[in-house]
């Protein structure tokens, strides 16, 4: 039996994984694939408590955390699509025309 | 089960009306080539709305199984936004950028509608789920509208800043979410209080609500969670940053307010109006004076060396939120108050100098400080009126926004919390540099070039009075507004 | 000695390392979209040993079906196909792995040392978890969620729409 903290530990390293990834890339899709990753770290860790609790609203929370990470994956995208249209570009250090 | 559904319907009124005028501007927006009328349906939809909250005046329950509360902070919060949003509608109508969309100016107003939509369930949330939710719905509203400009590299630049920004902090929070949801077993704000009253392991508790704050930061441009403001006020459309800075920012307090108010404050205390008793192991009040000075001074301080007027105005209102900050860490009634007679007179005096920069930019097409020389003479209305919101900004009396720093640093002195009443006096005279700087070039110094005189219609000038007569009135005139900010702080937490 | 729970469990645990480590660090866009592939079905096949079956159904029809096409879509569109090198730049690995290291560290902390709101039950207790009961679930006590949910969808369906297509030319004055 895999006890409960072994599920967190595992979670909490893949939502480090992802915020390196976040800090570290220049390219915005990039970026936009390591937050699905903080985001899913966060729905397994629901999950398992969920799971251990006996408690089925952990579960309930997935759902509306997957309805939101889908509808913000549509709108990034439409923006970064924007965006490239417009620059031919979509690596961060190169969108700097607003400065310090 | 479905009783209690059908029950509650009742007392969302005003959501609903703003969910119908959602749908029908969708339609109307397809059906007629004239956009002016998408206005209009969006302009009746929010009166409506207007016109049913006021029947929930006294109401003070949860409804929808205790995810929703409908209670005199609501209610205040929701009259505030409903204001907002209309004076932004109004201010986006007489903007050229947002005529210039063309095809696409409809939508711009709808998705005002849906903005607000997200902050009212913003300020009414009791329950975790509805929270994320609320919070969502309006970033996701926000990351659009500020990219509407599509043709402007710095609006789509501003929009992706934003969108990176926004999703990675409500990453944070949603993980902060989770460690609390391990601790407590539930998603309910009073049941989560319940438990951490009953004790729960400190360090994960101090941890979720550090990475719940960082989602809450963010929302209200607390520094060091401000990056994405200056960049994203300065590409978006001005009627977006200035409906940002006022409204997204007092839902966002809001929300802020109500988690504070009832997570962290003892059920088992003796209730007492004045001080709240907070539960020993959180250290709410450390956190919330470490943001609101850090964000006071890091925005006064920035403010200082910009020549943009959009950017100056972001620092300034990052400045602002500082401020309000410190209303709220002193956690009983009177700061409470404070914060939310602050926050009407803030977006009276906001919104106009937003309105007077977006008139301008208008017409000379900049928004640098430099173009602004020789103004005040040229155009005195706008000279007059601007330096009246200036004023105001700084927090000089007889305006409003000097009441409204009365209030904050009399609830601070009363609660012994003089350091930071000091600070925040310091910040205000730091403040008074940058904005006398406008004073200055305005009245003091003659352009380089020549610049026409501006002349505004009529009903520019109208809407500039809209919001300076407040700007001045309630410098004078303030005890209603303090009466209804008293007799709003009753936040539902339980019996 | 293991049982076959366990051998499943460090399977799907390694498969959904190993593929996050390639989103992250990779040079090529494409490996790193395959990669999270990987991961998505890593997680579901995680939900399905913590007996939230409807849930890892979900999760495959949501991430992988919907966000990842999206996502793949989004990079064919902003990248130069014709060349085939698609770099993208690291940089400041070291100061990003100390921040990355003290998060690790502080989360692995507190879930050593605290103690959970736990009845004492095995997963395998939470077997009523079905579709009926979810839906019923959404219909009565997580009604108002729900619909927001609705009001969300509608709001960024619209919104991508109008952000991304090809607007006509400006004519030229």
């Amino acid at each position: 039996m895999i006890p409960l903290n072994y599920y967190l530990l595992f979670a909490a390293f893949l939502f480090s994984v992802g915020v390196v990834g976040v800090l570290i890339r220049r390219n915005a899709i990039i970026v936009f694939m390591c937050i699905e990753l903080m985001l899913n770290s966060v729905n397994l860790t629901f999950i398992a408590f969920s799971a251990f609790m006996g408690n089925a609203i952990g579960q309930m929370f997935v759902f509306f955390v997957m309805t939101v990470a889908a509808a913000e994956a549509a709108v990034g995208l439409a923006i970064i699509i924007a965006l490239f249209r417009n620059k031919k570009t979509i690596n961060i250090d190169q969108i700097n025309l607003l400065k310090w | 089960m479905l009783e209690q559904v059908y029950n509650s319907l009742q007392f969302i009124k005003p959501e609903l009306i703003l969910v119908g005028t959602l749908l029908v501007s969708i339609i109307v927006d397809l059906i007629f080539k004239n956009k002016k009328v998408v206005v209009a349906f969006v302009i009746l939809g929010l009166v409506l709305s207007f016109y049913y909250l006021t029947f929930l005046n006294s109401i003070n329950q949860l409804i929808f199984f205790n995810m929703y509360a409908i209670d005199p902070f609501a209610y205040f919060f929701k009259i505030f936004l409903l204001v907002a949003t209309i004076g932004i509608v109004l201010f986006s109508v007489l903007s050229k950028e947002i005529s210039d969309l063309k095809s696409r100016e409809g939508e711009f107003y709808y998705f005002l509608v849906a903005l607000t939509i997200g902050m009212f369930l913003m300020t009414s949330s009791t329950n975790l789920i509805m929270m994320y939710l609320a919070i969502e719905l309006t970033s996701l509203t926000s990351y659009m509208l500020a990219g509407f400009m599509k043709e402007e590299k710095s609006s789509s630049e501003a929009s992706l800043k934003y969108v990176l920004y926004g999703a990675f902090s409500s990453g944070m929070m949603l993980y902060g979410i989770s460690i609390i949801y391990g601790l407590t077993g539930s998603f309910d704000l009073l049941a989560i209080n319940m438990a951490i009253a009953d004790g729960v392991s400190s360090l994960a508790l101090l941890i979720s609500t550090v990475l719940m704050f960082v989602g809450f930061g963010y929302k209200i441009s607390a520094v060091p969670f401000h990056f994405w403001t200056p960049d994203v006020y300065e590409g978006s459309p001005i009627s977006v940053t200035t409906i940002l800075s006022v409204a997204s920012k007092a839902a966002g307090f809001s929300m802020l307010m109500r988690t504070a108010k009832i997570m962290f404050i003892d059920p088992y205390a003796a209730p007492t109006v004045n001080d709240w008793q907070i539960i020993d192991s959180v250290p709410i009040v450390e956190i919330l004076t470490i943001l609101s000075v850090l964000t006071m001074t890091l925005g006064n301080l920035v403010a200082i060396w910009q020549s943009n007027l959009k950017r100056l105005l972001a620092y300034s209102s990052i400045a602002h939120a500082g401020y309000l900050l410190l209303g709220v860490l002193t956690m009983n009634n009177e700061g409470y108050s404070a914060t939310l007679i602050y926050f009407v007179t803030y977006l009276f005096m906001n919104v106009g100098a937003f309105l007077i920069v977006m008139l301008v930019s208008n017409k000379l097409n900049s928004s640098d400080i430099d173009s602004y020389k020789g103004l005040g003479m040229k155009s005195p209305f706008i000279g007059v009126m601007f330096a009246l919101f200036l004023i105001s900004l700084t927090g000089l009396p007889p305006t409003a926004g000097f009441v409204g720093k009365l209030y904050i640093f009399a609830a601070l002195v009363n609660k012994k919390l003089i350091l930071l009443a000091v600070i925040g006096v310091l910040n205000s005279v730091v403040s008074l540099y940058y904005y006398v700087r406008i004073f200055r070039n305005m009245f003091l110094r003659e352009s380089d070039i020549e610049t026409p005189e501006i002349k505004l219609s009529l009903a520019e000038k109208l809407l500039i009075l809209v919001f300076a007569i407040p700007t001045i009135g309630l410098g004078l005139y303030f005890a209603p507004l303090v009466e209804f900010a008293h007799a709003s702080v009753e936040i539902f937490s339980g019996n | 000695m293991l049982n076959l729970y366990d051998y499943i469990f460090y399977f799907f645990a390694i498969v959904i390392l190993g593929s996050s480590f390639v989103v992250v660090f990779s040079r090529n866009i494409v490996h790193s979209a395959f990669a999270l592939l990987f991961t998505f079905f890593g997680v579901a096949g995680f939900y399905v040993l913590l007996s939230a079956d409807f849930l890892a159904i979900t999760q495959l029809l949501v991430y992988v079906g919907g966000i990842l096409v999206l996502l793949l879509f989004g990079v064919m569109l902003t990248n130069n196909i014709v060349n085939v090198e698609i770099k993208s730049g690291t940089m400041q690995t070291l100061p990003a792995s100390l921040i990355a290291a003290l998060i690790a560290g502080l989360l692995c902390g507190i879930f050593y040392v605290s103690n959970w709101y736990l009845v004492p039950t095995t997963p395998e207790l939470l077997n009523n978890t079905t579709a009926v009961a979810i839906g019923y679930a959404f219909i009565t006590t997580w009604i108002l969620p729900f619909e927001v949910a609705s009001v969300v969808l509608l709001v960024a369906m619209i919104g991508a729409v109008i952000i991304a297509r090809r607007e006509k030319a400006p004519e030229v004055e």
